[in-house]
């Protein structure tokens, strides 16, 4: 029954990566390596702090257009290297107080890698995924989403 | 506390992007957007004040009436971050991926196993 909860509020992503597990594990912990990747494209990312140990946290922030900033930040709760890193997130001003859990699993030369964000309620996740979690906050504005298509065509 | 003027200001309010919604079809007057909602004129007027201090909408007078109107430049830096958003976490793992395969030909190349 708990599981069957936590699947509801769960979002899971799987991938096979074909690396050996100890690059996809460098790449993803050492904080030189996440601030070429965390960020979307084009966007400069800083680590104001990345304390990698349990308890440690971190915090990555990145200007927004309007020149404010957008902060991802939390806490590690659980690290067990090569397999699993557990920490709580929040994404200011999107997502609060969500768990991340990445799984790394060895295969020969490459690595099974399981990314999972874990919402406080199911409530919460329908509610980031009608803000846009997954299709953008444009899914709001349907009308707009049209209006916004015409100028981006006009801008190209 | 200093008030927030910008686009994300803007469409915060559920019924200022209803409003906004309204005036991407075509521009109107408070009356003609008042007519949406149930909610007070002074309350639809504060909140078309907003639009304005936030530069989503220009207000224009045309004779005796004031014609509110999107201005899309503005708009556009929503537009743009609903791309960041969009399939937000597909897209941090994709850009994972590739910078791991970048750093994996790197380390080939420097010939580092």
């Amino acid at each position: 029954m708990a599981e069957n909860d936590l699947a509801k509020r769960t979002l899971s992503l799987k991938r096979t990566f074909d690396a050996p597990i100890e690059l996809v594990w460098e790449a993803w912990t050492q904080p030189e390596h996440v601030a070429q990747w965390w960020g979307p494209k084009g966007m400069v990312l800083t680590v104001v702090e990345h304390d990698f140990k349990v308890g440690g946290k971190w915090k990555y922030v990145m200007p927004m257009p309007n020149g404010e900033e957008f902060i991802s930040e939390g806490q590690y709760s659980e690290i067990v290297n090569f397999q699993k890193i557990i920490t709580s997130a929040n994404f200011r001003p999107m997502t609060e107080g969500v768990e991340i859990r990445a799984l790394f699993e060895k295969s020969g030369n490459k690595t099974h890698f399981t990314f999972s964000v874990i919402h406080p309620t199911e409530e919460y996740k329908r509610q980031q995924e009608q803000m846009g979690f997954y299709n953008g906050w444009g899914s709001t504005f349907d009308r707009l989403g049209t209006f916004f298509a015409a100028l981006n065509k006009k801008s190209v | 506390m200093e008030t927030r003027r910008d686009v994300f200001q803007a469409i915060a309010d559920p019924t200022r992007r209803e409003i906004i919604d309204l005036l991407a079809q075509r521009p109107m007057n408070l009356n003609a957007i008042a007519a949406n909602f149930d909610i007070t004129r002074p309350a639809i007027s504060n909140h078309i004040k907003i639009l304005n201090e936030c530069g989503i909408i220009a207000i224009e007078q045309v004779g005796r009436e004031r014609v509110c109107k999107i201005r899309p430049d503005h708009l556009k830096q929503v537009s743009d971050w609903i791309g960041i958003y969009e399939d937000l976490w597909v897209r941090k793992i994709d850009s994972f991926e590739k910078y791991l395969y970048q750093l994996k030909s790197k380390q080939k190349k420097h010939g580092r196993k």
